[in-house]
């Protein structure tokens, strides 16, 4: 019943050609369920009360030389995704496919050892992600001494070229250096030198610049959209701003309570979103506009907060807030839905054959549709 | 590595690295002595230290029942700076060459206590699951054994096993004292690091080991350990107060070695003699004043250091 | 000093709306005794702040002025380091304690709070002048339940009896959009946008004229930011409130803020109406700014990269502080501190904007037009 639906190729300027498959990852009903025991009788004998539904079944596709922007607010279940694809958390069901190979069942290290090679994660924090008591040097070198690649000059050589790359120029003033002599920018630039290190294909970005301020953001974002170039890297970029997302990213994948709300080329999903949550994210992105600007007039606040992934609402997981739901939204969930030129969108109003997507008057929880005013100065 | 020219070469890692650890070690040294608590500390146990060290040199070789050099129980005179016991040795020989056999005891004991400890918490916290359970069940049994029973029932068993004389190049009963020591007093490290080490697993440079793909091994020698090392050293310091102490007391009881005197055991040999019924106080004060000064010292020092250790150090960084 | 210290001990005795209060609003607030009822609510002059470290002496607020008038909402922007959380932390003065008002005046409704002892400061803080600080939804006590907490200053500082302090606790739970039922609960059973609401009815609770935000929906997601600030505005006009928003959001300032003030490197480089200041910004360090955020509602899809990084406030360069990164900066720039110069409504400390305006206007149109080529993004 669902329709699937063929990813943009993104512009042949960032694509790689020729180095192999288009499609890098695929993810198939990719589940994330942690289990919740009441007791610390009922988690000996294994018998959980409840699941904690963080990913519940989304299918993505990451193609070679892309940017795709997973975005979502906090319990949308964006990191647990990345981190499910880099094998930091374990999946509960469905498969992860690398270069057309199920990797889903490869846990130990030997297997894992060539898988990492060709994926790794960027941390959040700066500041959290090096280790206070290692050197600059030894952290970007311990891809290369934990998987035992290179050697002597060799690995030398690769340590510096990366933090080299990441911008930090020479390699020898930084090396020797430790975290807490580096400012925010710096370590977020040997993180991603430790990414670099190994050589990979895609690049797993989760919130890479949020704890930045924002001029240091800009140049770290440079970085990485050169390096891309560079290096015909792949990203997945992981956040909760949808602006940041609008600026850098080719398709944009939004995620509510652990679906997949809408996906497609960011020009669609950002001028023209078809599921109602998007819509309203959209609508309340802030923007540094001069405040009478017609754009801003209408803008969908949302009652209340995401609900908490181990109460799932049932049908589809967005009907409690949604503007617009009606009777169908409360028992089914919709499906992702095509909507041609790579974008889709799961909602019952979207589905094919309704009628051209007209406001219908909501049954579900009131519309905040707040004008704004001009405040009195 | 070193087939290339100097000239050549970038600039060494080598060469860079290791003042920089260094360097970070002697600031920490430098912010302790700037704290007056620290540099009090710090200079007793440097003097102790220099004693303990070579004796001989300050006091002569150590007085013996044939050696002694003075008169039974002689107060203080400029002969003899502390007086004499009642064989006639010199107190203030006796005391020089006790810091050695305290301190000798509590390094020895704090080694052992802080190996086994930091180990056990390391990697009890670390790995978790039936692991962690197991290894503090055992912890719980040690932390319960009371120290002087155990010591009194292991002393002559042990002795009786290995019979007196030396082992690894110490006598016997030291040995077993260390051992004793060292048996009851690694359960509150192992709880302590493991604590630690509960926390710094949560932090992310750990998740980012995991990504690269680091085994448990790897993770916790170069992330775990160094970051509870400070902690460690800190629980260390208190330890090796600790077990100055219960050698003192252990000695005083009588299980200490006549012919290796700790201080405890010139005190349990005043005692027994009945020193202080004899008004002979210059024999029992002088190694109870030292005592009393490294454990104060220590104890100093780790309230130093448990101030650098705290973040949360107000107003100046 | 007697005088103050009567003042200050006793509860007021003026009744009376606030000057200026904003029509339609229905709220009134008893003045402080010594307060001057014709001057601004708030005019900070020269406010200097130093801190001082074992590394040397940090000079993170040199020289901040600026007048916040009644039921206005004024928004403090800049980066990390500017010196906007230490401005607010110094008019309520809670500064660490490495830190020190060096210069300057803070004068609440006339009354210049810099000279004050602690004990007089405590009758302004909480009761005229109330802060939110930044991570406040963590800084609530875990043990404690919700409406208790809210209560507490009301009975302490308002000399509430403690059943009319509940009371009332609850009714500021319900303005601030938590139901009374939900004011038995503890910290860890609300949601973080709840627990920030209760931070903003704990800042209400003793009914001030000014609530100083830092950083109020950082930690948020962007729909309870959404919501956050929706609450702010509403408050704003039922209570009459002042508001002082500290951040670092542009677009947060934009959508709430009457006028906005830029702050770098502890000093002010422009300051005016919103609209005016986003529409034509005139510093060149407000221009760099405004183009580094991303827009989701522009056409184009770039952000601009400001080089280099802010100066070390221990030892600051001479003359402006930005002429280091500025891409306009003369020979002056590194020598003398601009000095302010007012446009109608909006003040800019920059040596393109001279006082006796000698920089020709072509010039200036030139330098304000420029595009800056440094660009990143999808249509870069």
């Amino acid at each position: 019943m669902t329709a699937p639906f063929a990813p943009v190729t993104p512009a042949a300027a960032h694509a790689s050609d020729g180095d192999g498959p288009a499609t890098l990852v695929e993810l198939s009903d990719l589940k994330v369920h942690f289990p919740v025991y009441g007791s610390v009788i009922d988690m000996l004998r294994r018998r959980p009360a409840g699941f904690v539904r963080a990913v519940d079944g989304i299918d993505l596709t990451l193609v070679r030389g892309e940017v795709l922007a997973l975005v979502g607010e906090s319990g949308s279940g964006k990191t647990t995704t990345g981190r499910v694809i880099v094998k930091l958390t374990r999946q509960t069901g469905g498969r992860i496919v690398f270069e057309g190979k199920d990797v889903s069942g490869l846990w130990s290290q030997n297997e894992l050892r060539a898988y990492r090679r060709r994926i790794q994660l960027i941390f959040q924090d700066p500041y959290e992600t090096l280790d206070p008591k290692q050197t600059i040097y030894d952290f970007v070198a311990e891809p290369l001494v934990v998987n035992r690649i290179d050697s002597g000059e060799g690995r030398r050589a690769r340590v510096i070229s990366a933090i080299e790359d990441a911008g930090l120029r020479p390699a020898s003033d930084f090396m020797n250096r430790f975290p807490h002599e580096l400012s925010g920018g710096q370590r977020q630039r040997v993180v991603i030198a430790g990414a670099l290190v190994m050589d990979p294909d895609v690049i797993v970005a989760d919130e890479p610049v949020s704890m930045l301020d924002v001029s240091i953001r800009t140049e770290l974002l440079r970085l990485m959209l050169d390096l891309r170039r560079e290096r015909g890297l792949t990203y997945l970029f992981i956040t909760h701003d949808l602006s940041l997302a609008w600026v850098i990213a080719d398709r944009i994948a939004v995620m509510y309570l652990g679906k997949i709300m809408e996906i497609g080329p960011a020009e669609a999903v950002i001028r023209s979103p078809r599921n109602p949550y998007t819509k309203a994210l959209v609508s309340v992105a802030p923007s540094p506009d001069p405040p009478d600007a017609g754009t801003r007039a209408q803008r969908t606040i949302l009652e209340g907060e995401t609900p908490d992934a181990a109460h799932v609402p049932t049908g589809c997981r967005f009907h409690p807030r949604c503007p617009v739901a009606f009777d169908r939204c409360k028992a089914e969930e919709p499906p992702l839905f095509d909507l041609g030129g790579g974008q889709a969108a799961a909602c019952w109003l979207v589905e094919p054959g309704q009628l051209p997507v007209v406001d219908p008057p909501g049954t579900a929880a009131a519309t905040t549709t707040t004008p704004v005013t001009d405040a009195v100065s | 590595m070193s087939a290339q020219p100097a000239a050549l070469q970038p600039a060494g890692r080598r060469q860079n690295r290791l003042p920089m650890r260094l360097a970070s070690w002697l600031d920490f040294g430098r912010r302790l002595v700037r704290r007056p608590e620290g540099l009090v500390g710090v200079v007793i146990i440097l003097l102790f230290a220099v004693l303990a060290i070579a004796p001989s040199l300050f006091v002569g070789p150590l007085e013996t029942v044939t050696k002694a050099t003075g008169a039974r129980l002689e107060p203080p005179s400029w002969a003899h700076l502390l007086g004499t016991d009642n064989l006639g040795r010199d107190v203030l020989n006796l005391t020089v060459h006790g810091a050695r056999i305290s301190m000798l005891i509590g390094f020895l004991a704090t080694l052992v206590t802080v190996v086994i400890g930091a180990l056990l918490g390391i990697v009890s916290g670390f790995v978790g699951g039936s692991t962690d359970t197991v290894i503090m069940r055992v912890t719980d049994f040690f932390l319960v054994l009371p120290t002087f029973v155990l010591a009194l029932i292991l002393a002559p068993i042990v002795l009786e096993i290995i019979g007196s004389g030396e082992i690894v190049g110490m006598r016997t009963t030291l040995f077993v004292i260390v051992l004793v020591i060292g048996i009851t007093s690694w359960a509150t490290t192992a709880r302590i690091i493991r604590s630690q080490t509960l926390s710094v697993k949560e932090r992310a440079f750990v998740d980012r080991a995991r990504v690269i793909g680091a085994g448990r091994w790897h993770t916790m020698r170069v992330h775990i350990l160094p970051n509870v090392t400070g902690l460690i050293v800190a629980n260390a310091v208190l330890v090796f107060a600790g077990a100055i102490l219960t050698e003192t007391t252990l000695a005083f009881i009588g299980l200490g070695d006549p012919f290796a005197p700790s201080w405890g055991q010139i005190l349990g040999a005043s005692q027994d003699a009945g020193a202080p019924g004899l008004g002979a106080w210059w024999w029992y004060v002088a190694p109870g004043v030292c005592i009393v000064l490294v454990v104060l010292a220590f104890t100093l020092i780790g309230g130093a250091l448990d101030d650098l250790l705290n973040p949360k150090a107000r107003g100046r960084r | 000093m007697t005088t103050d210290a009567a003042t200050d001990a006793t509860p007021d005795a003026v009744p009376g709306a606030m000057p200026g209060a904003i029509p339609g609003a229905t709220h009134t607030r008893t003045l402080p005794k010594l307060a001057d009822p014709d001057a601004p609510l708030l005019v900070v002059e020269g406010l200097t702040t130093y801190f001082t470290l074992d590394s040397g002496t940090v000079r993170a607020v040199d020289g901040v002025s600026f007048t916040l008038e009644q039921g206005q909402a004024l928004g403090i922007a800049g980066e990390s380091g500017c010196g906007k959380t230490t401005t607010a932390l110094s008019i309520v003065q809670i500064l660490p304690s490495n830190a020190k008002i060096v210069s300057g005046s803070v004068k609440l409704m006339g009354i210049d709070l810099v000279p004050k002892s602690e004990n007089a400061l405590r009758r302004y803080r909480w009761r005229e002048i109330s802060i939110v600080f930044q991570g406040a939804m963590n800084a609530l006590n875990p043990v404690q339940r919700v409406r208790d907490q809210i209560a507490e200053p009301i009975e302490e500082r308002m000399g509430a009896s403690s059943a009319a302090a509940r009371k009332r606790a609850g009714e500021l739970l319900e303005l601030v959009g938590i139901p009374r039922a939900r004011g038995s609960a503890y910290p860890h059973e609300l949601s973080g946008g709840m627990r920030q609401r209760a931070m903003i009815a704990m800042a209400l609770a003793c009914d001030p004229a000014i609530v100083i935000g830092d950083e109020p929906t950082t930690a948020l997601d962007v729909m309870v930011q959404a919501q956050i600030l929706e609450l702010l505005e509403d408050l704003r006009h039922k209570l009459g409130l002042s508001l002082i928003l500290i951040t670092h959001d542009l677009s947060v300032i934009a959508e709430t803020c009457d006028r906005v003030m830029i702050m770098y490197a502890g000093r002010v480089a422009e300051e005016g109406p919103v609209a005016e200041v986003f529409e034509r910004p005139r510093h060149p360090y407000t221009q760099r700014l405004l183009a580094a955020f991303p827009n989701i509602h522009a056409d184009r899809r770039t952000l601009e990269v400001i080089p280099g990084s802010p100066p070390d406030l221990r030892d600051p360069p001479p003359g402006c502080r930005f002429a280091p990164r500025c891409a306009f900066a003369m020979d002056v720039c590194s020598v003398e501190v601009p000095p302010e110069v007012t446009f109608g409504r909006v003040r800019v400390a920059c040596h393109l904007y001279p006082a006796d305006g000698s920089i020709a206007p072509e010039v200036r149109a030139a330098i304000a037009g420029a595009e800056s080529p440094d660009v990143i993004g999808v249509d870069a």
